[in-house]
Formats: structure tokens, C-alpha cells, sequence
């Protein structure tokens, strides 16, 4: 069954294409990884499928419906890019918030809020105001809020960024135990070595096209940093100048140049 | 409860709650206490005339108080939310934008409501030890119509927050509000003087204009007149809501179609 199907979506802002006809669906259960550099049109796309603004052209459907009803919304948890939420706020006042936009009785919010606490390890700091939070525990936090409804469907725009390694380990475990209980989870990522780690597939955004989507398998197991050689040969000019550049740091040594054929390729 | 009182309610808590956190509101509001106290108390040379000047200019500070924190809080209820893009989240989770900013209006009064009330506590408590009249039914009609009023600026500051950067928001809300406050009683007499086009502009800001005016009892109080019937009260609390739900009625239909 597919959770979210995207059919020839476009969105622009002004004479910029953020979006060019992409389509693509995403399966219920599955890790899609959503790659692509700054400006790729990855965070446009996750604020389609969150409903803050529709395609201009083509359609999309979440969970089978219109993610601008709010009906809709309420089976998307979501984690945003840039961990800023009220800094006046303490986890459980924030959580109480999302909980009560949510719809949740305080006795919901009290006792699902507890456990994402504890399962994201702010437990000591659960009734710290968010100001004096570092970064990687914002984005604990960010986690929390966006697992607080028990969501069918995880949105998470760059979830990584600002994780210490002990962190990065405890989010990758949180996601693969996501998938066992039947969640889709759906991120964008530059961290192209988590993706390769945790995702069933990934989809490769450039100027707001897809350019390539397949499964990890497809390319891994034919030694090492594979995504990273899909990736840059999928960057057309920029990767192959970004693997020049690498090529030259590592004294010539394979390992990170492009390869040719690597997966399917949809111009 | 229904699961759209548990959204408003939520909203509504935060905005109270930014508001008594934020440490540069507290400071508006204890300095604001702190003047009004000595101003009710004082009696210059024990004269009747010069206290009630006293009086008036206790209340009027109330006003000015109530009208910084009302348009204050407002204006500032969503542009911090814009700028640190705490409003993903928000706007992701199963609640539709006109709830979301229903609940931050109601947020907002809330919010100047309880500082108004203890404005209005402040003044009555001293204007009782000193006049041995505690409360009169003129004075709680003031504090219930300067309920109107914010609900009257605190709207208009919403609206204005979705349509205007926060510094040309307060600018031009505070001195409309403030003109109106002063003149408003004066613009049907003023346009009937003034050629056209001038005389279609004044009325037509007589009519869109809000009529804080309606809201102002703060002579009656000083001088002790008689209280208003309720009946006119309720009239003008109707006023104020119609007025109110016409900008969050323009809040709504910009906030629906803002690109974020």
C-alpha cells in the first residue's frame, strides 16, 4: 500500500522551479531517504506533504487524503530542519502544546510524554527551560514532539543534523524500531552514510527533479561510500567536480570518483 | 471537552505563558503597578480637585499601560513564530490555521486581561482606602468596557501582525487607536466641513475606524457620575466583539493563503 504518492508535482515560487514534476510514492513500513544538495527542492516537497501549501500542478495524496485537511495531518508526525521551538518552554510544556494540538487528553499527554522523554534520553532535563538546551537536545526534543501522536507516517527534514555519534546511534535504532512496529518514516538527509545504514530506498532530488530512486541494495555491497559515487554522479557537473576535488585530496586513490550505471536512472 | 477546545485551550495557555516568562513583559508590568499605586494614594495638599486630577491621571496610565500590553502581546504573536519557524511544527500538527489563530487571540486577551485586572485591583483598592467607597457599579463598567477595548486592540494587532512588520504594526495600530481614542467623537463634525474627497475619507474612517471612545468611562469614575444602564454596556461589548471577529475574520483569510 502506498502511504504517500506524488504524480507529477510541481511547485514554484516566482521564476524559481522548487519543484519539477516529481512523482513519486512511498510504501507503507519502508525508510525512504530523500537526498539532494541545498536548494534540491527536498524541504518544498515535505511542505507539500505537510499540507502548508499545495503543488501548482499535479496531485499528491497522503495516507489517502489531502494533507491540507487537518484530518490528515493527525496520522504525520513531523520533525523540522532547524530545532527552534519555544525557548520559554520545558519538554513536557512543550510536549503538553503538541499534545493538545493533537487533540490528546492530558492524561495522553502525560503518559506518552513520559515515555518519549525517557526513550530520547532528556529525562534529567525534562524540566529545563528549551534555552538552555544544546542543539543535539533540541533535536531529542524535535523528535519527541513529532513521535507524541503515534503517527503512521514519519516526516523528518535533516534529522542528523547536530546528533553526537552516541545520539546519531540512539535516532537510527529509534527509526529501525519505528519500521518494525509498521511506520513509514520519510527524511531528507545530507548525511549520505545514514541513509545507506537505515533507509529500504532512497530518492535522489536535483533542481527539483527526481533523478534517481531505487533500493539501497541496488548499490550497495560493491565496496565502500556507494551512495556517496550514486549521489555525486547523479550532480551531473557538480559531483564530477566534487569528485575530482575528493579524488585530488586522496592522492588519486578510488573510492569516491563515479561510477557509471549506478541504479536506475530517471531523467 | 471537544477536541477544538483542547487545540484553543492549548494556544491560549502558550500565549499566557510567553507573556510571564517573557522577562521585558514583567518588567512593563510591575512598573506599570509601581506607578499606579502612589498616583491613587496621593492627595496633593488634601484637595478634592487635585485629586481627582490624581485619579485621572492614574486611570489614564492605566489606558497607556493596557494598550502597550494588549498591542504588544498581539503584535508579537506571530512574527517571533515566522522568524524562528517554530510555526512548522505547529502548522503540521491536525489543527486547521483558523483554530490556531483563534487560540493565540484568546491567548492574547487572556494574557491582558489579567494584567489589566490587576491594574484595575491596584486602583480600586487605593481609591477605596482613600474615598471609603470600595468598587462602585460605574467602576466595575469601566474595568468590564476596558475588556472590550482589548478585545477591540488585541484583534486589531493580530491582524495587523499578519499584514505589517511588527515595529510599522504597533505604529500605525497604536496611533490609530490612540486618534481614535481622542478624535473619533469629533469626525462626523470635522467632515462636515471638509470639501470632497476629504469629507468621504473622515467618514469613511468614522465608520471602519474602532470606536475605543465607546469604551471610556474614565470621567465618570473620577467624577463619581452615576453608572451607565447595562443594557448600554451590553451594546457596546457587542460592539466590540463584532468589531473584534471582523479582523480576526481578515486574520483568518490572510493567515489561510500565507506561504510559508
Amino acid at each position: 500500500m502506498d502511504v504517500v504518492t506524488l504524480d507529477g508535482a510541481t511547485k514554484a515560487f516566482g521564476s524559481v522551479h522548487a519543484v519539477n514534476g516529481l512523482s513519486l510514492t512511498i510504501r507503507q513500513g519502508e525508510i525512504l531517504g530523500f537526498l539532494g544538495t541545498n536548494g534540491a527542492g527536498k524541504t518544498t516537497t515535505i511542505k507539500m506533504l505537510l499540507g502548508f501549501f499545495r503543488p501548482d500542478t499535479g496531485s499528491l495524496s497522503v495516507l489517502g487524503g489531502d494533507p491540507c485537511e487537518p484530518g490528515t495531518r493527525r496520522k504525520i508526525g513531523y520533525m523540522p530542519e532547524t530545532a527552534y521551538y519555544y525557548p520559554y518552554l520545558t519538554v513536557r510544556e512543550l510536549l503538553a502544546l503538541y499534545g493538545g494540538l493533537c487533540g490528546m487528553t492530558k492524561q495522553e499527554i502525560r503518559e506518552a510524554s513520559e515515555r518519549l522523554i525517557a526513550r530520547v534520553g532528556l529525562t534529567d532535563a525534562g524540566d529545563r527551560l528549551l534555552r538552555h538546551y544544546s542543539k543535539g537536545m533540541l533535536q531529542r526534543a524535535g523528535i519527541a514532539q513529532a513521535l507524541l501522536h503515534d503517527p503512521d507516517l514519519l516526516i523528518l527534514d535533516e534529522p542528523f543534523t547536530g546528533l553526537d555519534p552516541l545520539a546519531r546511534i540512539q535516532f537510527r535504532d529509534l527509526i529501525l524500531e519505528l519500521k518494525q512496529r509498521g511506520k513509514t518514516v520519510f527524511f531528507s538527509s545530507h548525511e549520505l552514510s545514514e541513509a545507506e545504514l537505515i533507509c529500504d530506498r532512497v530518492a535522489i532530488l536535483k533542481r527539483g527533479s527526481l533523478v534517481w530512486c531505487g533500493a539501497v541494495g541496488e548499490v550497495v555491497g560493491d565496496g565502500e561510500r556507494n551512495l556517496e559515487r550514486v549521489f555525486l554522479r547523479m550532480l551531473g557537473d557538480r559531483g564530477e567536480e566534487a569528485a575530482r576535488q575528493s579524488l585530488a585530496l586522496h592522492g588519486g586513490k578510488a573510492g569516491t570518483s563515479p561510477r557509471a550505471n549506478d541504479g536506475e536512472v530517471r531523467p | 471537552m471537544s477536541e477544538r477546545t483542547r487545540q484553543t485551550k492549548a494556544l491560549a495557555w502558550l500565549a499566557v505563558l510567553e507573556l510571564y516568562r517573557r522577562k521585558d513583559m514583567v518588567v512593563v508590568f510591575v512598573l506599570s503597578a509601581v506607578i499606579l499605586l502612589p498616583l491613587a494614594v496621593f492627595t496633593p495638599f488634601g484637595l478634592a480637585g487635585a485629586s481627582r486630577y490624581m485619579n485621572e491621571t492614574a486611570l489614564l496610565l492605566v489606558w497607556l499601560f493596557s494598550l502597550v500590553i494588549g498591542l504588544g502581546v498581539s503584535s508579537r504573536l506571530f512574527p517571533p513564530e515566522f522568524e524562528s519557524r517554530t510555526i512548522y511544527p505547529m502548522l503540521a500538527k491536525p489543527v486547521a490555521r483558523g483554530t490556531l489563530l483563534v487560540g493565540k487571540y484568546l491567548g492574547a486577551l487572556a494574557a491582558s486581561v489579567s494584567a489589566l485586572t490587576v491594574f484595575y485591583l491596584a486602583y480600586g483598592l487605593m481609591a477605596g482606602l482613600r474615598q471609603g467607597v470600595w468598587f462602585p457599579v460605574v467602576f466595575l463598567q469601566a474595568f468590564v468596557l476596558h475588556i472590550g477595548f482589548l478585545a477591540v486592540i488585541t484583534a486589531l494587532g493580530l491582524a495587523g501582525s499578519l499584514l505589517l512588520t511588527p515595529s510599522a504594526n504597533l505604529t500605525m495600530s497604536g496611533l490609530s487607536i490612540v486618534g481614535m481614542l481622542f478624535f473619533g467623537q469629533r469626525l462626523p463634525a470635522l467632515a462636515a466641513t471638509q470639501s470632497l474627497p476629504g469629507r468621504t475619507v473622515l467618514t469613511l474612517i468614522h465608520w471602519l475606524g474602532p470606536h475605543v471612545e465607546f469604551f471610556d468611562l474614565r470621567q465618570r469614575v473620577v467624577h463619581e457620575w452615576p453608572a451607565i444602564g447595562w443594557g448600554v454596556c451590553l451594546v457596546v461589548l457587542v460592539y466590540a466583539a463584532g468589531y473584534a471577529a471582523a479582523c480576526l475574520a481578515v486574520a483568518v483569510a490572510v493567515f489561510r493563503n500565507k506561504r510559508f
